[in-house]
């Protein structure tokens, strides 16, 4: 901890030269600071300069513009975000758009950016809209900062998208009696969803071996069996979930969590078996929820947390604030999760099951400063969020309001 | 003739005042770690004496006298807290909306639905009276009342009835804004013609107030069917004295009571422009005094208008109102219930259509915003049933008040507390560990074997 202190009191001084506006450098004091990374310092701080975190512990230290807050967290990661949902952000022309990137399709002057950033949400993976059996690349950006997709990425590539399903076969027509489209030859059934996502891995393996049977996309394909790149797939249902393990296992998948997956706590031996990780959609009251009118128990978190399941929250861009992500932590307190827990599946958790935990997720020195100012205990609905701090930046500011 | 009006006035009087929840004696010790009363602060080690539904006795444990052989409830892990009252909704019944514009002959209580999911719910979040009205598609809707969320039959749900008359000041469906403002100021003219009428046919002597009265099984001796005048703030019927009370259509009376102050209105706003017109009604016709409106969350716009006028709201259940910047598509948040609490109106919460956000939850959240504590739980217990008419009955733990107490795990407004038990004028109606499909819900255990979680069905596996 002294070694840390020191290097607080370096890099601030030497920061402190070309400290502009409100990008610090700050120091944030609470009553408590939760890490997420292991660690509650009680009466603690945080330390930023030039736009990462450079202490964090108890007691005093840095140096800065001070900021104080009840508690302090690391920026909420939401995987199942779902920004990009414009129509045209589907490639039509193929089932299988493994090539093609998402991250050429977001649009930054969305007002849910803003949502999302001004609730707490700090990163998201941005996601192809699940019309596509295989939507394509996905990038975890930030949700605040200059209106250009290269300033706000955190990471590029880091997942492809997957459906399971009737999602992707809605819309789809049947080839009777209707005219040629391209729609005819999409899967109809949540079948045929099934055997167009085994058929295009197994068609990537044989493109290995033979390059006449090689494809556009199939390298990215290869590159998920080959345990470089996470695939991130929707999955509300048990059938849907059971299927997702069996490709998983079938085609020796390491890196794979599902998402939306309300039904995960039904059948817990099989995703511990699997290894696979779990993203959970919103809780509703009467336990149904989306388009598969899943039935998604409350004590769903509790139970993967117990089975040490890796898992993560997420908000589904919620319009209404009470139903956005810090809202979720909640309501999975409710269902019996611990606050630390609860505060790990909408940070650390989410940023390590795709790769960019070395940037966010947790309050460590060298981390990108990142970070909420509470007013109360996190996720409880009597707390509110008074400051979100991105990039070192204070770029919501809610304190004068709440005093 | 006489005997059988007495025995009928007993008759009457047992109806009214046996309490109608059902079978058990209504007397019960609660005991509770924590003792919220919203009256006078906390009790820490409390006891709650409810006797014949009411409670007797309240105070720490220690210097308390119970009586030997009431049951107990409770225990010292548990916060007693009033039962959460909701001013106004239009769920549970079978379809809200009359499509006649001005139903005021109407009663809900024909439409009320004892064993919906709505009820259920609301015991299971702590929710022990409810004013239920029509839904807000109407001009003039029919009569609500006030109920209790549990019993078998309307009737052992009665807490008041009939109680509130349901006016929209925003348009029906089908209608435009225009017509339902003409909509609104017809009724009460009609109703004007229709009582000058009456008098007219008195002097007239035709005799048909009288006739209509046989028709509709009034006595017109009765003190409450006899000639009075009309005793209206707004505007009165001269000679309306020498028509007898029994005589006015029954379509007509609701009507006639609201407007002579005797009645109480809901009156539904669906956008700030709408708060004008239903404060000019109801001032036009003399019934300001005895108005609430029911506002939707853009209303906070004519907070200034609301507040001289001096009426008291019940929120929407959406509490932050969202409104788009169409220059610049920024989305700007406004937290409804601080307008109103800056400009001193009396605000009641509610959770309206929305199970998901009961009143616990509203009052938790509305405290996040930035309200204050005990202002947040008053806008679901205090507030709501003074706006009900029943500010010495319900909405606080004090002696004389009806025995309705929620027991929580821990904190109302904590997340992680939950509803353990609900006792509803000395009956205990509600024990969560006996709820199945709460544990269905909740813990995953199914219902149709309630055996055993998830966890137990692995290890057969």
């Amino acid at each position: 901890m002294r070694n840390v202190l020191s290097t607080v009191c370096v890099l601030a001084l030497a920061s402190s030269a070309t400290a502009q506006d409100d990008a610090g450098p700050w120091v944030i004091r609470a009553d408590r600071v939760y890490t997420a990374a292991g660690e509650v310092f009680e009466g603690g701080f945080v330390a930023v300069a030039n736009g990462k975190i450079v202490g964090v512990g108890p007691g005093g230290g840095g140096a800065g513009d001070e900021l104080e807050a009840v508690c302090v967290t690391p920026g909420m990661v939401d995987l199942g975000a779902r920004v990009v949902t414009h129509p045209d952000a589907v490639e039509q022309s193929t089932e299988v758009a493994a090539s093609m990137r998402v991250a050429h399709a977001l649009d930054l002057f969305d007002p849910r950016w803003k949502r999302e950033l001004e609730s707490g949400v700090t990163t998201v993976l941005a996601t192809p809209p699940d019309s596509n059996v295989i939507g394509g690349l996905c990038i975890a950006v930030k949700t605040g900062g200059l209106t250009d997709v290269a300033s706000r990425t955190v990471r590029a590539d880091v997942a492809l998208r997957g459906s399971f399903g009737t999602q992707p076969s809605q819309g789809n027509q049947s080839s009777s009696g209707t005219p040629q489209t391209f729609y005819v030859r999409r899967p109809t059934t949540r079948m045929g969803v099934e055997w167009t996502i085994r058929k295009a891995f197994y068609d990537a393996l044989a493109g290995a071996q033979d390059p006449e049977r090689d494809f556009e996309g199939a390298d990215v394909l290869r590159r998920v069996l080959d345990g470089e790149l996470v695939l991130g797939a929707q999955a509300w249902s048990t059938q849907d979930i059971r299927t997702a393990i069996y490709v998983k296992e079938e085609f020796g998948i390491e890196r794979m969590f599902v998402d939306a997956a309300a039904e995960a706590w039904k059948e817990p031996d099989l995703l511990v078996r699997s290894g696979m990780a779990v993203v959970l959609p919103p809780l509703s009251f009467d336990g149904r929820v989306g388009p598969e009118n899943a039935f998604f128990s409350w004590h769903s978190a509790r139970e993967l947390d117990e089975l040490g399941v890796p898992f993560a929250l997420s908000g589904h861009g919620a319009a209404d604030p009470a139903a956005r992500l810090a809202y979720q932590g909640g309501l999975a307190m409710r269902g019996g999760l611990s606050l630390e827990a609860a505060l790990a599946a909408v940070t650390l958790a989410p940023a390590r099951m795709i790769g960019i935990d070395d940037r966010v997720g947790s309050l460590e020195v060298g981390k990108d400063a990142d970070l909420l100012l509470w007013s109360g205990t996190p996720f409880q609905p009597t707390s509110r969020i008074i400051g979100v701090m991105l990039d070192g930046r204070l770029v919501v500011d809610r304190r004068e309001a709440s005093e | 003739m006489n005997m059988k009006k007495h025995s009928l006035i007993a008759a009457l009087a047992t109806i009214l005042l046996a309490p109608s929840v059902p079978a058990q004696s209504g007397n019960l010790v609660i005991e509770a770690g924590r003792i919220i009363t919203q009256a006078d602060g906390e009790i820490a080690d409390g006891v709650i004496v409810i006797e014949n539904g009411r409670i007797a006795a309240i105070g720490p444990a220690d210097s308390t006298e119970r009586p030997w052989d009431a049951p107990v409830v409770g225990g010292e892990d548990l916060v007693a807290f009033p039962g959460f009252v909701e001013a106004h909704t239009f769920r549970g019944m079978d379809r809200p909306n009359e499509s006649i514009d001005v139903a005021a002959f109407l009663d809900i209580r024909d439409s009320i639905d004892p064993v919906s999911f709505f009820f259920e719910n609301s015991v299971r979040n702590g929710i022990t009276t409810l004013g239920v009205q029509q839904g807000n598609s109407c001009v003039v809707g029919g009569q609500g009342m006030v109920v209790r969320p549990v019993g078998m039959t309307v009737e052992q749900m009665m807490v008041r009835q009939p109680f509130g008359l349901k006016l929209s000041a925003a348009p029906k469906s089908g209608k435009s804004r225009t017509t339902q403002a003409q909509a609104l100021r017809k009724a009460f003219a009609d109703l004007r013609e229709y009582l000058e009428t009456l008098v007219q046919d008195e002097r007239d002597e035709s005799g048909k107030a009288r006739r209509e009265a046989l028709f509709q099984g009034r006595d017109v001796d009765e003190e409450e069917n006899q000639g009075r005048a009309m005793t209206g703030l707004a505007w009165t019927v001269d000679g309306l004295d020498i028509v007898p009370r029994g005589g006015v259509d029954q379509k007509e009376r609701p009507l006639l009571q609201l407007v002579e102050g005797r009645w109480d209105a809901f009156f539904y706003c669906g956008a700030p422009m709408d708060v004008h017109l239903a404060l000019e009604v109801a001032r036009d016709n003399g019934f300001l005094h005895r108005t609430t409106l029911v506002l939707d969350d853009s209303c906070w716009k004519a907070a200034e208008i609301i507040a001289e006028a001096g009426v008291s709201v019940v929120l929407d259940n959406d509490m932050i109102h969202i409104e788009r910047d169409p220059r610049t598509g920024d989305e700007i948040e406004t937290f409804v219930p601080a307008v109103f609490q800056e400009r001193g109106v009396r605000f009641a919460l509610s959770s309206s259509n929305d199970t998901n956000r009961s009143l616990w939850y509203q009052a938790a959240f509305a405290t996040g915003q930035g309200l204050d504590r005990r202002d947040a739980l008053d806008a679901v217990t205090v507030v709501p049933a003074e706006i009900l008419g029943l500010g010495d009955r319900v909405g606080r733990l004090e002696a004389g008040y009806d025995g309705n107490v929620v027991l929580f795990s821990g904190d109302p407004l904590d997340v992680s507390s939950w509803v353990e038990h609900v006792i509803i004028e000395g009956v205990h109606v509600y024990d969560r560990s006996e709820d199945v499909r709460i544990q269905h819900l909740h813990e995953g255990v199914d219902p149709r074997k309630s055996r055993g979680t998830s966890a137990a069905l692995r290890s057969e596996r």
